[in-house]
């Protein structure tokens, strides 16, 4: 049986070239490969959990959310 | 003579107004054990002898002046080095900021200062309050009293270790993936994050402004409920902070919790767990039980990415933060510390924002579902044993992540969603080190998290417990 293809994730080099772009130093090749994880992971998490559509939510809300489900019993 | 082992923090207030001790004769002795404990704990990265003296002095002179007295009136505490003031320098665990002042003084530490507490000085956490073992490679790790090999956990790392080791009677620490619940388990003593926008933020260093909370470590629920009153409640100051009515939270340490619906998840939470920590928990929610409270079980939607989304949103803001020093002072970050608030310079704005977008609707989702069915959720607070200091001496090596996530399991979701959540000291393991029973409930219903630890201590004596180093 075939191994399923590897999920995109960003690579060191990616990592390095955004970095240079947002005027960071250079990253030596170890940090841009943990960076590479940690962010992969992250991104990866919101485009699974982004199952439906956004378009009306307000991230401001979100305390007002809390007080809101508070009072709900 | 009042023992700082044994005493809690509403014995020492009752103490102290009464005349039975005076504030200048605990804060010498809680001064003398910060300075011989420190030695072997690395708990403080200050002691501040003569500022302490001084804030007892005045305490003593107000009392004998027969001026109100406040809930905290004298008894001596201390806070993790983030809190600004203009008295004392704020470091922030880092290099970079060593020496800061900040013009302002902290609401949490102005509320615990107007309560009349005298503060010690500032306790020792993780580099910008960024990892969960306490390690810091500038200040030195902090150590566990119960076993100085063993990590005191972090960010919050000597609020937890100096607590434990009964040098000061509360302190406050912040929690933006489990940095007061993470050091209040390993240590043996209750951290509450309280709900987001419980506490003022306002004067404390940010980590991540949408997920960042302060909150109490405390000995005993009494003392949590009692710095809770004190620090809970709108602040003009920070926008963020809500008006939601502040309860009395000492009154919700006599409310019964036979009938409380405690909620045991039945995926994600206790999957993995080592088993030997399992049997302590078990046995926790057996007391529980014995006590009239009814385990449920429930089943919690969508977990598995709620520790990831709440680094989305954690990392983008940590490197929007941290931006100009990561471009002009990258060497003055211990590698690890550099690599994780760096992170965010990778996440898209679009995830970022997303990730914003999708706790609004998930904590909808999570109270609906599980506060349905119950009334406090418990899992563990650690998945894992507590870990040797050596064994989690990562750096910024490729075991990073596996170390930090292992360690913010349980307790980063509840960063994301913002609800409040508690650490309970519930037993120890073979080692001999404890272990954290995690209660979270509802928004904005720390009373019932309250409700629950006072049950629990009342019929339990883990908390009297006396670490080796203490």
């Amino acid at each position: 049986m075939p191994n399923a293809p590897a999920p995109p994730a960003l690579t060191p080099e990616i990592v390095a070239a955004l970095a240079s772009l947002e005027g960071y130093p250079a990253l030596d090749a170890e940090t841009a490969a943990r960076i590479a994880v940690g962010a992969t992971n992250a991104v990866r998490a919101v485009a699974l959990s982004a199952t439906a559509s956004s378009f009306a939510a307000e991230p401001a809300d979100f305390l007002a959310e809390l007080e809101r489900l508070a009072e709900q019993r | 003579m009042l023992d700082p082992r044994h005493a809690t923090l509403l014995e020492a207030a009752d103490a102290i107004s009464s005349g039975a001790i005076s504030s200048l004769e605990l804060t010498r002795a809680c001064l003398e054990r910060a300075h011989r404990l420190n030695a072997e704990l690395n708990c403080f990265v200050s002691i501040d002898d003569a500022l302490a003296m001084r804030e007892a002095a005045a305490a003593d002179a107000a009392r004998a002046a027969g001026q109100p007295l406040g809930l905290l009136h004298g008894v001596p505490v201390a806070f993790k080095d983030m809190f600004y003031s203009p008295e004392r320098a704020t470091s922030g665990g880092s290099r970079i900021r060593a020496g800061f002042r900040g013009g302002v003084e902290a609401t949490v530490v102005s509320r615990i200062r107007a309560a009349g507490a005298v503060n010690l000085g500032s306790l020792g956490m993780t580099e910008f309050a960024f990892g969960p073992t306490g390690h810091n490679a500038f200040y030195g790790a902090c150590r566990n009293p119960w076993n100085t090999a063993y990590i005191a956990g972090g960010s919050s790392s000597g609020a937890g270790s100096a607590l434990a080791a009964r040098i000061v009677f509360g302190a406050l620490g912040s929690d933006t993936g489990g940095s007061i619940r993470g050091p209040a388990s390993v240590n043996g003593v209750l951290g509450l994050k309280p709900t987001y926008g419980r506490v003022s933020r306002a004067g404390a260093m940010p980590l991540s402004w949408s997920i960042d909370h302060i909150g109490p470590l405390a000995r005993t629920a009494g003392d949590l409920a009692r710095l809770l009153k004190v620090i809970a409640g709108h602040d003009p100051n920070d926008a963020s902070s809500s008006r939601h009515a502040v309860p009395d939270y000492e009154a919700a340490l006599t409310t019964p919790a036979s009938g409380l619906r405690i909620g045991v998840p039945s995926n994600f939470f206790f999957e993995g767990v080592d088993a030997g920590l399992k049997d302590v928990l078990d046995a926790a929610l057996a007391r529980f039980a014995a006590g009239g409270a009814r385990l449920v079980e429930v089943r919690v939607p969508a977990p598995e990415h709620l520790t990831e989304l709440g680094r989305a949103i954690m990392y983008s803001e940590a490197a929007a933060l941290h931006g100009h020093w990561l471009r002009t002072r990258p060497d003055d970050y211990s590698p690890q510390i550099r690599a994780r608030a760096a992170t965010g310079l990778a996440i898209p704005a679009a995830s970022y924002v997303e990730a914003l977008q999708l706790r609004a609707p998930m904590l909808r989702a999570f109270v609906t579902e599980v506060f349905g069915a119950c009334d406090v959720l418990a899992t563990p607070t650690l998945a894992v044993p507590v870990p040797t200091l050596a064994s989690t001496d990562v750096g910024g090596s490729p075991a990073m992540w596996q170390t930090i996530a292992a360690l913010v399991r349980c307790v980063a979701p509840f960063n994301f969603l913002g609800l409040p959540a508690l650490s309970l000291p519930a037993g120890f393991t073979a080692g001999g080190l404890p272990a954290g029973l995690q209660l979270i409930a509802r928004p904005f219903a720390e009373a019932r998290l309250i409700t629950a630890a006072a049950a629990y201590q009342a019929a339990t004596d883990w908390h009297l417990r006396l670490p080796p180093h203490a």
